[in-house]
């Protein structure tokens, strides 16, 4: 589960503040599909990563998966979004030097106190299988297409079993087809227990969710 | 997370970024191939540099003044008080005396079973000193005694260490006749000798007797060209052919310790007495251009590791500023700044162990290659040392950690750089 309340984050541009979210309050359950909709410079990617404990410098209170981000120290909010959070971006944002079954195998290998290569190798092989894609393990990024490198992207974020899925305009660089599959794969995750939260523009995206909220002016709507 | 696991981590970054992980693994070899190879030559040069001149840091030999005051200031003769004097000095550990031993000897054939080598007619004039049974007692083959045994047994030498090495490259080659093997010491070898024969006219004494002398050890404490016997023999023969009392030639003072030499020396001439310190001067002058050879090579050793480890932080630094995605995509997934700064801190380890490891390797091989070119290209002159390298096991330890150390220390910095990536900023 995630649990925002009273959230504020603000940008400095020199002297100016620039207010981006105004006392967010958000909650998205096990099980739960939730899209954020909302004009580009809103705002959408900024509350995506607050509520992944990837940028740490707001004002509220934030809750991911029963553990509030307060105080938390840089290597506990590491450790948090090893444990419970999978980040699906738009650009894929593999690593491009590593194979398709390296990539994923990474949440495994920077498991706080983990478990050995082999296992996690043998892990994200079956996450690989998951999303169709084993007989492309040993491909590198840039020989795999934009649905395979997201099918990828999607593996790697699963592989450490997280209770909470976080997408950012995932199918913003697929072709519809792919991207209509992706967002399949997303209805399916939030059905499994998972909560999902996706940012998107994409009105297929948003009509897959069980709830839509729309970001404008720093507040959801 | 496990070591392995950031091993696995920092491997992978590597591949990912070959190139720059070559060029840096090439500085590190770089490195390490220069400190080891020069060390190893320092080492070796001055290993052979000592088996020429083996000076003990504790000797100090004291000879009769060139000019004397005689009794005014209780210097001039090194005599017994003399000797009982310079043995009661506080530094003093023993005090041995020599006395040259001034009536001719000469070998005027050789050994039996080697006349087919020795040239017609040739006799040797040989210089003897008499030494002190325990300067040299160190030295004694096993089982040997070194002491007066009478007239008409065969009487006890010792010979310079360095004079066989002599005889290998120098006389053996020149006169045609067989070197030793490696490692062989003729102990008990008997020569016949004349006792108060001179090759020089005039200067035979009026008895001649022959007899005969028995290798019992080698000394670097016997002095090269001359053939050291017992002091009671030396001076046995001088009261047979009535040589007057001189008083020794020579007296050599074994220091406590290294470190007591210089004010031992200061005592001994303020007896009025002289120190020899040709022999010493000779192997400190060499053991101080080795150790200033050795030190200037092995200090640009050093610059080209701390060379290598700029290289390494600029590489490093660059391949950071070009990865902050890939650093902030790791974040995401779960890697904490401390895991990132261990996992550049790794990068730069494993470069600079293997680095190291090739640069020793390196080191190793290129030796082989110039003893191979020098064994080939210069004469076989004595003491010419078989390696001008030497490896100890330390070397090969030094030679792999400096350059890991650099490595590590150059990497210090991209790691920080790289710890502090803002993983969001970076994705948005």
């Amino acid at each position: 589960m995630i649990r925002l309340a009273g959230v504020e984050k603000s940008f400095h541009d020199g002297e100016r503040e620039i207010p981006i979210l105004r006392g967010v309050d958000l909650e998205v359950r096990p099980g739960e599909m939730v899209a954020i909709v909302g004009p580009s410079g809103s705002g959408k990617s900024t509350l995506l990563y607050v509520a992944g404990a990837l940028d740490r410098d707001f004002r509220g209170e934030v809750e991911i998966a029963g553990t509030s981000l307060a105080g938390l120290s840089p290597a506990a909010a590491a450790a948090l979004r090893n444990r419970a959070v999978g980040f699906v971006f738009q650009a894929f944002n593999l690593l491009d030097g590593l194979t398709a079954l390296e990539n994923v195998m990474l949440p495994g290998i920077l498991r706080p106190g983990g478990e050995s290569i082999a296992s996690v190798r043998s892990r994200a092989g079956e996450a690989l299988e998951g999303v169709g894609l084993a007989s492309r393990a040993t491909a590198r990024p840039a020989r795999l297409s934009g649905g395979e490198r997201q099918r990828v992207a999607i593996a790697r974020a699963l592989l450490a079993r997280p209770s909470v899925l976080l997408a950012d305009e995932p199918t913003g660089n697929l072709d519809a087809v792919t991207g209509e599959a992706i967002i399949d794969q997303f209805r399916e995750l939030a059905r499994g227990g998972l909560s999902v939260l996706v940012v998107t523009h994409e009105e297929r995206v948003s009509r897959a969710a069980g709830r839509v909220l729309r970001l404008e002016q720093g507040r959801l709507a | 997370m496990r070591p392995r696991a950031l091993v696995w981590l920092a491997l992978t970054s590597l591949r990912a970024d070959r190139r720059n992980a070559l060029v840096n693994g090439a500085a590190a070899c770089t490195g390490a191939a220069a400190l080891t190879l020069f060390v190893a030559l320092g080492l070796g040069v001055g290993g052979a540099a000592r088996r020429m001149f083996p000076a003990d840091a504790r000797l100090v030999e004291v000879v009769p003044p060139t000019v004397s005051l005689g009794g005014l200031l209780g210097g001039g003769r090194l005599d017994d008080a003399a000797l009982e004097r310079l043995r009661e000095l506080p530094a003093v550990e023993h005090a041995w005396p020599r006395l040259m031993l001034r009536v001719p000897l000469a070998i005027p054939r050789p050994p039996k079973g080697l006349d087919a080598q020795w040239p017609p007619g040739m006799t040797l004039q040989v210089p003897a000193v008499g030494v002190a049974p325990g300067l040299v007692a160190g030295d004694l083959g096993p089982g040997r005694r070194f002491d007066d045994v009478g007239a008409g047994e065969a009487v006890p030498v010792m010979l310079s260490r360095r004079l066989l090495e002599i005889y290998d490259k120098t006389f053996a080659p020149a006169w045609g006749v067989p070197r030793l093997p490696a490692g062989f010491v003729p102990l008990g070898l008997e020569v016949p000798v004349r006792i108060g024969f001179s090759i020089v006219p005039g200067k035979t004494e009026a008895t001649v007797t022959e007899s005969r002398v028995r290798l019992v050890g080698l000394s670097d404490r016997v002095p090269i060209y001359t053939m050291a016997l017992p002091i009671d023999t030396v001076r046995r023969l001088h009261a047979e052919y009535g040589k007057e009392d001189l008083g020794y030639t020579q007296v050599t003072i074994v220091a406590r310790s290294a470190a007591e030499v210089p004010g031992l020396v200061a005592s001994v001439r303020r007896m009025g007495f002289s120190v020899d310190e040709s022999e010493r001067a000779a192997a400190e002058r060499v053991g101080t251009i080795v150790a200033v050879s050795t030190g200037a090579l092995v200090s640009l050793a050093v610059l080209m590791c701390a060379l290598a480890a700029l290289a390494i932080a600029q590489s490093l630094s660059a391949s950071v500023r070009g990865r902050t995605r890939e650093i902030a995509v790791l974040q995401a997934v779960g890697a904490s700044p401390g895991v990132v700064r261990a996992m550049v801190l790794v990068q730069g380890a494993l470069v600079g162990v293997s680095g190291g490891v090739a640069g020793a390797l390196l080191a190793r091989l290129a030796a082989l290659g110039a003893d191979r070119l020098t064994a080939r290209l210069l004469p076989d002159f004595p003491f010419r040392p078989d390696t001008f390298f030497a490896f100890p096991p330390w070397l090969f330890l030094l030679g792999v950690a400096l350059p890991a150390a650099a490595a590590v220390l150059g990497a210090l910095a991209p790691a920080s750089t790289a710890a502090s990536v803002d993983p969001a900023r970076t994705l948005s």
